[in-house]
């Protein structure tokens, strides 16, 4: 495992700027959507295999911590999504593979995904407080 | 930062299990980010997880087209999370008999999880 800690140093330390960024962003997002996604598929099970235990998976996603964790994951996906397809375009003009289009390009990822997530969050964040803080 | 342009090449490419792998992320991941962010952008932002119950569930698998949707959904999202987990691990774990090993673990476990997910959707929604 002395690759993972020359991983853990070398991020902190190379400094790639934006296409680091991406790269790490990307790994991370697509591990913690495959993180989240295996709890899923299992909670959702429980409606065949145990379907009185499907409330309290529920119960859990309905807690606070959960659905501001929903909202940061709502952002993941729409992360690992537009830069999948940044780097799929990317591959159909491979002129473009040069320092300046991607950085700027990255730019326009973190950008389209912001604008994407934020009604998103909104509408999340708006059933939240409904639900959690004003006693409905 | 002066670089020269880049030059193209051509290299053959064995159709071996990694191309068909990394064919699979590419068109898989395409297909997903419709798949996925309706998905989403129903169950958790329109609808909500406090309107989501046995009842909800037994409703929207009554409609055989959402079913084929989640088993769609089920079928490449996972494949394409746990082929990306073996991906990453492959970056630390070099030694070919490692390798091996926990490529066989990474399938028993998305065939194990697969398989419980799909007999579920089939099953459909039982009474408690």
């Amino acid at each position: 495992m002395s690759s993972l800690r020359a991983t853990l140093d070398g991020s902190m330390r190379y400094r790639g700027h934006e296409g680091q960024l991406s790269f790490l962003l990307h790994r991370l997002s697509g591990l913690g959507t495959l993180l989240f996604l295996t709890i899923h598929i299992l909670d959702t099970a429980t409606v065949y295999f145990f379907p009185s235990l499907y409330q309290h998976a529920i119960a859990i996603y309905r807690s606070t911590a959960f659905m501001l964790g929903e909202i940061v994951l709502v952002f993941l996906v729409i992360f690992h999504g537009t830069n999948g397809l940044r780097i799929a375009l990317f591959d159909f003009f491979p002129r473009l593979w040069r320092p300046a289009p991607e950085k700027r390009s990255v730019g326009w990822v973190l950008a389209i995904s912001f604008l994407l997530w934020l009604p998103a969050a909104y509408w999340m964040g708006r059933s939240l407080v409904i639900h959690n803080f004003s006693g409905g | 930062m002066t670089l020269p342009p880049p030059v193209e090449r051509r290299a053959p490419v064995p159709l071996n299990f990694e191309t068909l792998a990394w064919l699979f992320m590419r068109y898989s991941g395409v297909l997903l980010i419709p798949l996925v962010w309706i998905h989403v952008l129903i169950q958790d932002v329109l609808v909500g997880v406090h309107a989501i119950d046995l009842d909800y569930v037994a409703m929207r698998w009554a409609t055989l087209g959402w079913r084929l949707y989640d088993i769609a959904l089920l079928a490449f999202a996972f494949a394409h999370g746990m082929n990306g987990l073996r991906t990453v691990l492959h970056d630390f774990i070099h030694r070919p008999v490692h390798r091996r090993r926990v490529d066989a673990l990474l399938l028993a476990a998305w065939f194990f999880i697969s398989a419980i997910g799909a007999v579920a959707i089939v099953g459909g929604v039982r009474a408690p």
